[in-house]
């Protein structure tokens, strides 16, 4: 128990940060067309940077409101489950990362 | 005030609250692109790689690849945004990021059937108000007006 809980408080910066980076992220980019240009915001660079601690963050994110975090998943991972019909199609791509997260152990 | 408003209070200056109508919820399933091309299942983005764009036109961010793309979907240049009757408009917005001869489009706005213009903003909302509205240092201005006649 001691321990989860000290895991926990370990976690809660890089949650708190994340939280933070990308609710700046949605606001400065949700309006934006383009992918490219959501992620080359520096919010979701910084994102990036935090590495894999942020995978299930990303997942839960995913899960909860559907948008563009592939990238930022594919380039802390180095997969891509994505199958060239699912292009375009936000919901079938988060749904083939939450079943790669899933299958990889990941809970969030 | 939904976040729609907010975004667009930020980035459209010459767009005022009473001068659009909000007329969907937000959802990140299409784009500005997709829904001007009457689609709401897909997000349409050459900057994109887990993105849709048709394959016989670049996938690159320029307005020749723009044009190419909704002349591939039956849609002709023309000069003027005026409703006409039997026809179906879009626009494309671009902005010159500091290179006058290279202008990037930034949104795309199809045109209705009461002669305003709808427009999905990003992964927010999609909006009714008059072509001009989105003018400003975000979107630019409108550049090309393409239209194809209408299935009846």
């Amino acid at each position: 128990m001691q321990f989860i809980s000290v895991e926990k408080k370990r976690g809660e910066p890089k949650k708190l940060k994340f939280d933070k980076l990308a609710k700046q992220w949605y606001t400065e980019v949700g309006g934006s067309s383009f992918v490219a240009e959501k992620i080359n915001h520096p919010a979701y660079q910084q994102i990036i940077e935090m590495g894999p601690a942020v995978v299930p963050f990303l997942l839960r994110e995913l899960e909860q409101k559907p948008t563009h975090w592939f990238h930022a998943l594919q380039t802390i991972t180095g997969v891509n489950p994505i199958k060239p019909e699912q292009r375009g199609r936000v919901k079938h791509i988060t749904q083939a990362w939450l079943q790669w997260g899933k299958n990889n152990g990941y809970k969030w | 005030m939904s976040t729609v408003d907010v975004w667009l209070a930020n980035h459209c200056p010459n767009l005022f609250p009473d001068q659009y109508q909000i007329i969907s919820p937000k959802t990140s399933d299409y784009n500005c692109i997709a829904w001007a091309a009457e689609e709401d299942d897909r997000w349409w983005d050459p900057t994109d790689p887990y993105g849709y764009w048709l394959d016989e036109v670049p996938r690159e961010l320029t307005l020749a690849a723009f044009i190419k793309l909704y002349q591939m979907l039956g849609y002709e240049s023309c000069d003027s945004a005026k409703l006409e009757p039997g026809w179906q408009r879009v626009a494309i917005y671009t902005r010159n990021n500091g290179d006058p001869d290279d202008a990037q489009p930034t949104h795309v706005a199809r045109q209705l059937p009461n002669g305003r213009w709808t427009s999905k903003i990003g992964e927010l909302e999609d909006i009714e108000h008059e072509l001009n509205g989105l003018r400003g240092f975000y979107y630019g201005k409108v550049t090309q007006i393409l239209k194809r006649p209408i299935n009846t």
